[in-house]
């Protein structure tokens, strides 16, 4: 899991420009949206891409959303429960 | 009415930007290809924001910062670009994503930021300006029209102050292809306007004023007048449109001091100016502006840039004379050309 996550972060970071950030500044469990990293709709498009692009991932349900793209840990938890 | 320049920025191969205009250390390049000389973004665009902006949006944005700040305005009452080209890298990059990967999984900031009226959109998000917005894409008449645009609102009273700009960036695409077409000297001159050949040198940049209709107390200039002329059959149909552009102005080629002209080296480009300059303007100042900013469709909002500053300096600077003596400018003309399809005239003064 921390694998997952770390590698997550780099890909987080790539994918929504986040020049100035490193893995070790996003906290595990810190929020992505309004608080923590403050991203937002725009973002949360990019990361549904990138949960497909990267892991084959598609977020079947819209209402989901909030809950797996809560934290990096509980996207790393969908992607290791959705992994085929 | 009149139409004051109240203030002006410039983000291009010179060290325009933050400085009041020409242009105390110009530089000098060894050639064919201009880039722009660009801030340190961070410091000028919120962080949050600058990470989904590509170069030639965070070059119209700090432009367009960077004049507002100058002017004193907080949000204008509207926000008009021309852009020939747009946000061409992002639109390459779009484009090649959308070919690559089956038209799938496409993210939505590369698509953002491909869109033409990407900057002006930037510009109002960031001051939360809801105003009149509108980019004009017109190849060579792009900053022009919009120039147009803002000078109705204002004479008709439908803003008080507009922000006006022209944004044009080259890429590596971009400049390879229209290298292709002949476009772009082959060797480096640095006889630009002297020794004419084929092609010119490619540039970019991203200019803005700041129109008002009421003066202020520190205006640069007035904007006499604007007009476009397209595709003239021969030289003296464009003598006689710019004739006709002074005479609507009231004015004869006398009453003009400096001819800033769009000459850019190119030997079937230049003819029509040497031609007005030995003609119509012959006793008249030349001042050349494209050795500093390179050859692009909206090279003209340069050439405003400039103008505005040696109208605001009572002065100009003798490295930019090309031909004629050195004068206290009290009004100036614009003449360029776009690839001799897109002819346009501006006409600056003292306020």
């Amino acid at each position: 899991m921390d694998k997952l996550i770390l590698e997550l972060k780099e890909h987080i970071i790539e994918q929504l420009n986040l020049q100035d950030l490193t893995p070790a500044d996003i906290g595990d469990d810190e929020p992505l949206f309004v608080e923590g990293l403050a991203l937002d709709s725009i973002d949360a498009l990019e990361l549904i891409v990138l949960l497909q692009q990267q892991y084959g991932i598609k977020l079947s349900k819209a209402e989901d959303g909030p809950k797996v793209f809560a934290s990096v840990k509980t996207m790393a938890e969908y992607i290791t429960a959705n992994k085929a | 009415m009149k139409i004051y320049i109240r203030a002006t920025e410039s983000i291009s191969p010179q060290l325009s930007f933050g400085n009041e205009g020409l242009l105390a250390d110009l530089q000098v390049y060894e050639a064919n290809r201009l880039s722009c000389l660009e801030p340190d973004y961070k410091s000028l665009i919120d962080p949050k924001q600058i990470r989904r902006m590509s170069r030639v949006i965070k070059m119209g944005v700090a432009s367009a910062l960077g004049c507002l700040k100058k002017a004193d305005v907080e949000v204008p009452d509207a926000i008009i670009t021309g852009t020939a080209y747009g946000c061409l890298e992002d639109t390459s990059s779009f484009l090649t994503k959308l070919v690559n990967q089956n038209e799938e999984m496409l993210t939505p900031t590369a698509f953002i930021q491909s869109t033409h009226n990407t900057i002006g959109a930037q510009i109002a998000l960031l001051l939360k300006c809801h105003n009149y917005n509108n980019t004009y894409v017109h190849r060579g008449f792009s900053f022009e029209n919009a120039l147009l645009d803002a000078i109705l609102l204002l004479k008709e009273q439908s803003a008080e102050n507009v922000l006006v700009g022209g944004v044009d960036e080259l890429t590596d695409t971009s400049f390879q292809i229209l290298n292709r077409f002949g476009f772009f000297k082959q060797a480096f001159t640095n006889e630009l306007y002297n020794a004419p050949s084929k092609g010119s040198i490619a540039g970019e940049g991203a200019s803005f004023v700041l129109l008002a209709n009421q003066p202020g107390n520190n205006d640069n200039a007035v904007l006499e007048a604007v007009s476009t002329f397209y595709k003239p059959a021969t030289i003296e149909e464009s003598q006689e449109k710019i004739n006709r552009f002074l005479l609507d102005n009231d004015l004869s080629p006398n009453d003009i001091d400096v001819v800033i002209t769009g000459r850019n080296g190119d030997e079937t480009n230049d003819v029509v100016y040497d031609q007005l300059m030995s003609g119509m303007f012959r006793n008249k100042t030349e001042v050349c502006f494209k050795h500093l900013c390179g050859e692009y469709p909206t090279a003209s909002s340069f050439a405003l840039w400039m103008a505005a500053s040696i109208i605001k300096k009572q002065k100009v600077d003798k490295k930019l004379i090309h031909h004629g003596e050195d004068v206290i400018p009290q009004r100036i003309l614009i003449y360029n050309h776009s690839q001799g399809i897109h002819h346009s005239l501006m006409l600056i003064s003292g306020c």
